[in-house]
């Protein structure tokens, strides 16, 4: 229900998911309000790796206007794995499992 | 190839800020050729506790209580879980090589394999029963002793980690954030069953003799030579730059 036209009816969003191999993903998002709602902000935060570490700037980037499904999802965490990077403790799978969480 | 010869650096006991400063310090040398690969080892003092990387500050940590308790917080540069360095109950330890260093694998997963490694013929030569737990842990009897996180930038890699001398779980799950007031008990005694220390295996644990042991158990695994050195000039004038832009700054420990 938006209401004021360029003022954000953020909803803040969280979610925790473990990934099998124990590596803890935590998820904070804020969503637009409206109809088709997408990823205003996002934060993960956790105790897994990333090489490079400040690669999880850019999928948080990445991921930032993407709708609330799945297979959106997916092709996101899915091309940034596919990049130059080398994630460990948690894989796409994990990722999504963890965003679908805080939808 | 002949052995190659590596540094070996004791530093005592120092303040988180100056100990995360140093491992960026010397890596950064190692990588330029102006230091030679270095492994080294130290305390925390005061205590403190590390988050990795990735972890919100304040998701992870009491900082109400840090605070009255006198421990401080800091952000490490590799990924990875909160830590609690207590002062006088665990070394930490940190490696610092080249990434094109021969031997040493291209990905992470096996080069923590091959340096852990090292550890755990450390482990042995004080007789405990130790192994390899992927991805980054080390057991005894099943029970966690040592955590190691690695980070590989500025074409080099860095690993540190804990090795638990005693365990203070009471104090340790004061200064972390658990989920929910009423499960602190019974996280404290899931944990009591999963941590053990050198102190609790063995009933001893001198630090001259387990730094000894953990360095011929680096030397085994990577072949290599170690000298007891000294930290550079040039080391520590980056350790202050990189503190004052990093580990001691509130925009760094707070980014997340």
């Amino acid at each position: 229900m938006p209401i004021q036209p360029g003022i954000s009816n953020a909803d803040v969003r969280f979610g925790d998911y473990k990934a099998i191999g124990g590596k803890l993903l935590r998820v904070r998002m804020t969503v637009t309000a409206d109809n088709s709602p997408v990823i205003q902000t996002l934060r993960i935060t956790g105790d897994f790796f990333m090489h490079p570490e400040e690669a999880i700037e850019d999928l948080e980037q990445l991921l930032t206007g993407a709708p609330l499904d799945e297979t959106a999802l997916r092709e996101r965490v899915q091309t940034f794995f596919a990049g130059d990077v080398q994630v460990v403790g948690a894989d796409v799978s994990d990722f999504v499992t963890a965003l679908l969480k805080a939808v | 190839m002949a052995q190659q010869e590596w540094r070996l650096l004791l530093t005592g006991d120092m303040s988180a800020f100056d100990n995360m400063a140093l491992d960026e310090a010397v890596l950064r040398c190692v990588v330029a050729g102006a230091s030679p690969s270095t492994l080294r080892f130290y305390g925390w003092k005061p205590s403190a506790v590390s988050i990795g990387y990735f972890q919100g500050i304040e998701q992870e940590v009491d900082l109400d209580v840090c605070r009255e308790q006198g421990v401080d917080v800091i952000r490490r540069l590799t990924g990875g879980g909160a830590v609690f360095h207590e002062h006088g109950s665990e070394i930490t330890y940190s490696l610092a090589v080249k990434d094109d260093y021969p031997g040493i694998p291209k990905k992470v997963l096996d080069s923590y394999t091959l340096l852990c490694g090292g550890l755990v013929v450390g482990f042995r030569r004080l007789g405990l029963d130790a192994a390899f737990k992927p991805i980054n842990d080390i057991l005894v009897n099943g029970k966690k002793i040592s955590g190691n996180a690695q980070t590989r930038r500025f074409g080099g890699i860095l690993q540190h980690g804990t090795l638990l001398c005693d365990v203070n779980l009471q104090l340790m799950f004061s200064l972390l954030k658990v989920p929910s007031e009423k499960i602190r008990d019974k996280l404290i005694a899931g944990v009591e069953e999963r941590v053990t220390s050198i102190r609790r295996e063995i009933g001893m644990a001198d630090n001259d003799v387990v730094i000894q042991a953990m360095v011929a158990g680096f030397a085994e695994v990577l072949d290599i030579r170690l000298s007891p050195g000294t930290v550079s000039d040039e080391e520590l004038a980056l350790l202050e730059r990189v503190k004052e832009e990093r580990y001691a700054n509130p925009t760094w420990n707070f980014k997340r």
